[in-house]
Parts: C-alpha cells; structure tokens; sequence
C-alpha cells in the first residue's frame, strides 16, 4: 500500500523555516502506519465513510494519521469531500462508519454535551470568515477565551497579543465590516489560534483573497504549524500546495487518493 | 469568578443583542404586551364577575331559630360561641323584635297581614355569615354540624337552592376561566415563541460561531432566555399601562354603566399580589418562549 506523501518543492514561506517534517500514514485501506504507529500522530482516521443517502458515499473508507505540528494540504475538486472531511474533524457531523481519534479520544462517539470541550482545542478558519458583525474585531478574538469563562481583562489581553501577532492591533475597536477581506481572514485566523489549538483547520481560507493576501494569510497558518499547531488546510489552489511543498491529501469523489494533486 | 464573568457576560450580551436589534426587541415586546393585555382585559372581567359572586355569596346565612326561653343576653353569648366556630366569618343576633321589623319590611304593601296577631309569632335567631371558603354544600354542613345541639338552638334553616345555584354558578365561572385561561395561555406561548424564534433564527450565525469556537449549548442560550425575560417584563409593564388606562377611561366614561353592570360596588383593578403575578407571567412567557425557539434553533442546527 503506498501512502500519500507531501512533496519536497521549494519553500518559499516565511512560516516554513521550522516546518516538521512530512509524515507518513495515509492510505485507502488499513490502518494508518509510520510515525503515528508510535503515537506521535494527533488526528488518526480508520475506515472513516461519511454517507448522507444509503450508498451515497461524500467520504468513503478513509485512513489517515497526521503527525503533531504537521501542515497538511487536503486537495480534490469541488464536491470531493473536503469539506465533509473538516466537518467530521470539528465534530460538526458524526461519520457513518469508522473512527475519528484525536489527541487519543475517538470523537465518532462524542456526545453532544462533550463537543464543546474537544472543540475548544480546534481552531477553525473558514472562506467565508464567519465574523460577528455585531462585535469589535477584539470581541471576536476574545469569543474563543470568553466561553471558556477568562476573565474579561485577560481576555482582553490576549486578544490583543493575538491581533499584534497578525498585525491588527490597530483595529480592534473596529467592526469587522470596516475591514478588508483580508484583514477580516487575519482576525478570523487570530480567533482561531488565540486559544493555543492542537489542531487548526482552514477551510478554503484564502478562497476570496487576492493573491497578495492569500500568501500574508498563509504564511500565518504556517507559522502556527511551525509553532507546533497541527494544521489541515483545504484548498483548491495548486500554487498554494507547491509554494509550501507539504504533505498532501488528496480527495477524489470521496475517496483518499494518493500523493499530490 | 468565572461563574460572575459569565454572569457579566450573559447580562451584556443579552443587552447588546436588545441594542442591536431594536426592531426585533420592539416586535416581541409588542407581541408579548397585545397577548397580555388580551389576558389582563379576561383577568379584569373575571376579577369584577367573581366580586359580584362574592357579594353573592356574602347573603348566604346559615340562621339558627333560637328557643323562646333563650333571652337577649344569652343570645349574645350564643352568638360569641358560635363565632368561635371553624368557618364561621361573623354573626348576628336577631331579636325576635328585629324578626318582626325585617318582616314586614318584606311583607311591604301587604304588612297588615300580621295586624291581627296578637303576639310576634317569630323567633330570634343568630345570621350566621360564612367565610368564602366555607361558601358551598360541605361547608354549610360543616358548620351546621358544629352548632347543632348547642343549648338554645331549636332549629337550623340555610337556602339549599341558594347554595346549589350559588356553587353551579361559581364552579362554572372556576371552569370557564380556567379553559379560556389555558386557551389564551397557549395562544400567547405560541405567538411569543414564534417571535422570539425569529429573533433567534436572525442572530442564528452569532449561534453558529459560539458554537464553534466551544461554547455549550448554555453559554449560547443563557442570553437569549434573560432577553426573552427581559422581553417579557418589558411586554408585561407596557400590557399593565394598557389596562390601567383602559380601566381609567373606561371606569370615567361607564362608571354608573358598570357599576350597575356588575351590581353595587365600584370596579377594581388588579391588586399588588395579581400585579405581581402579571409582571412574572410576561417574564415566563419571555422565558418559555425562548426556550421553545432555541429548542427550534437546536433541532434545525441538528
């Protein structure tokens, strides 16, 4: 069985410099190997299907592991089951067969009321931001640590550190709306990582970005992962997947091909 | 402290959400106030129906028929004993002198019937007013078996059609009130929830979020429940300004109108404890329906 591996292409993002190395442990069939059989892996898929309809596959039989720290690309045409594939991640749906471990816990079994509690180690970036309009960029950072229930001057804190890391400490006080698209990505990306995550997930983050902007916001996804945050990036962009030249998991109807794009 | 951050928490945002959104607040408070002036105009209804009952039920006498050998004296201290009696609000003498006087003020034109007498042929006798509790077939017989055989009573006379029409009339108004208190209960329950739940289903991407950055099912809720009870207080305070100018207005223009409406006496507003209750009701209301809307909310994010 061979396992999809991340490319070696040249680096070019400022986030790669401690970039781990690529791990092994994906395949179609059978358990995951490599590196995660020695427990460094924190996302292990067995068997993973996700079907909506009887015999209506969006994911089907799906192993992978992927190793702490790691920065993984997850690629396929539109309707590939990326997107499903996140959603099961953040227990946003359950999957129809097999078993989703993270960090050690198999959350295809997670009850309702214990969802919050693994999420609150997941960090995720969407395409379309998902930003309260209601609340200052500030506020939207913070949400991460206010229902964790810190006090509100911590929250504060933090938050700011968060937006001074991407460099939008000047717009706290503002309404998301009065910020660029890709200013609102940072903010959403700060709210992301401000709780420290094990795992980060971005779903098509730089999907609306001009191309300028879409390098800024990587290079701050890759610099998370360089700080030791395991990283799923879903994207369409086959420039994105060769400037950073990480492993990539690549989906087709479903299914979990094989090497790159 | 992170119970009081998340108090703090909850109280803010359940006001920002009051502050962002104006218009939604001021449809669910306008909701809640319409259904519960709807309420409160039945609930004022009811209140002067069950006065009239009351005064009703005031005229309803046990008399106990005192032997001739019992004097005025002994009368009076026959009376303080059967005061003493469970269920028993006051009672009076009536002399056999008095007996007379009452009778020919009834008899009226035809007062010479008892010209011919040549003694008072009426006993004296104790009235014998009951309590409202006491105001149905079981109480009468209570207290009438409390006092028979007392020294000096020959006699124990009480209208047992007036019970009987008295208790249908007030267990059909009990039933009544309550059937159309439920009916209006629901109703209300239903338009608020509806209301609410479009306040919910508008803010559905801040649930969303919450939810996905790990906020519990709780954390989101709790600020939607304290705005709908806050809705509801709101809703219940302007309902209250409603009536209370209606009844004033109304009380001004139809005084003599209602007070022949509703007998004698003047129509009353609702008291401290009912005001109370009024203000508590738009709260729960609120509560309740934003309850339902999130348990909505919940099983469409499902």
């Amino acid at each position: 069985m061979s396992l999809a591996h991340g490319t070696s292409r040249q680096r070019k993002g400022p986030g790669d410099t401690a970039a781990p190395t690529p791990r092994p442990g994906v395949g179609r069939h059978g358990p995951p190997t490599g590196d995660e059989a020695t427990g460094n892996a924190l996302v292990r898929l067995y068997h993973v299907s996700k079907s909506y309809l009887p015999g209506a596959y969006a994911l089907r039989d799906v192993n992978l592991a992927i190793g702490k720290g790691e920065l993984v690309f997850l690629t396929g045409p539109s309707g590939a089951g990326k997107t499903t594939l996140l959603r099961l991640l953040f227990a946003a749906e359950k999957p129809s067969e097999g078993s989703i471990i993270i960090g050690g816990r198999n959350i295809a079994r997670l009850s309702e009321s214990a969802v919050p509690t693994l999420r609150r180690r997941i960090g995720v970036v969407f395409q379309d931001f998902k930003l309260l309009q209601r609340r200052t960029v500030e506020e939207n950072v913070g949400l991460t640590l206010a229902v964790r229930g810190e006090p509100p001057r911590q929250v504060r804190s933090r938050a700011f550190r968060m937006l001074k890391q991407v460099g939008l400490q000047h717009r706290r006080h503002h309404a998301p709306v009065a910020l660029s698209g890709g200013e609102q990505q940072r903010v959403a990306i700060a709210r992301a990582l401000v709780g420290e995550p094990e795992l980060l997930l971005a779903d098509e983050p730089t999907g609306n970005l001009d191309p300028e902007l879409t390098l800024e916001i990587m290079d701050l996804i890759a610099a998370a992962a360089a700080r030791g945050t395991t990283v799923v990036v879903a994207t369409h962009d086959h420039s994105l997947v060769e400037r950073y030249a990480r492993r990539v998991l690549h989906l087709q109807a479903g299914e979990l091909a094989e090497g790159a794009p | 402290m992170t119970t009081l951050w998340r108090a703090l928490y909850f109280v803010r945002t359940a006001a920002d959400g009051l502050r962002s959104s104006p218009v939604t607040s001021a449809v669910a408070v306008g909701t809640i106030a319409t259904t519960l002036v709807v309420m409160g105009v039945f609930g004022l209804a009811l209140k002067q129906m069950s006065g009239i009952v009351d005064r009703v039920g005031e005229d309803l006498t046990v008399s106990a028929y005192l032997a001739d050998s019992v004097d005025d004296a002994a009368a009076r201290d026959l009376a303080t004993r059967v005061s003493t009696v469970e269920g028993v609000a006051s009672v009076e003498v009536v002399t056999r002198d008095e007996a007379l006087r009452r009778f020919e003020g009834a008899a009226g034109d035809r007062a010479g019937l008892l010209d011919g007498l040549v003694e008072n042929p009426l006993p004296a006798s104790l009235e014998i007013a009951l309590a409202p509790s006491e105001r149905s077939e079981a109480g009468i017989a209570r207290v009438v078996g409390a006092i028979e055989g007392l020294p000096g009573i020959e006699e124990i006379g009480h209208g047992q059609d007036w019970v009987d029409t008295y208790g249908r009339v007030l267990g059909g108004l009990r039933a009544v009130a309550l059937a159309l208190g439920v009916v209006f209960a629901l109703a209300a329950l239903l338009i608020v929830s509806n209301t609410i739940r479009l306040a919910v289903y508008a803010r559905r991407d801040e649930v969303e979020i919450l939810a996905l950055v790990g906020a519990s099912r709780g954390f989101i809720g709790t600020p939607f429940v304290l705005e709908g009870v806050l809705q509801g207080t709101a809703g219940a305070l302007l309902a209250l300004a409603v009536l209370l100018a209606g009844f004033e207005i109304g009380t001004a223009l139809l005084g003599s109108t209602l007070a022949f409406l509703i007998g004698h006496g003047d129509p009353v507003f609702f008291d401290g404890a009912e005001l109370a209750a009024f203000v508590v009701a738009g709260a729960g209301l609120g509560c309740v329906g934003s309850l339902s809307a999130l348990g909505s909310a919940w099983r469409a994010a499902a």
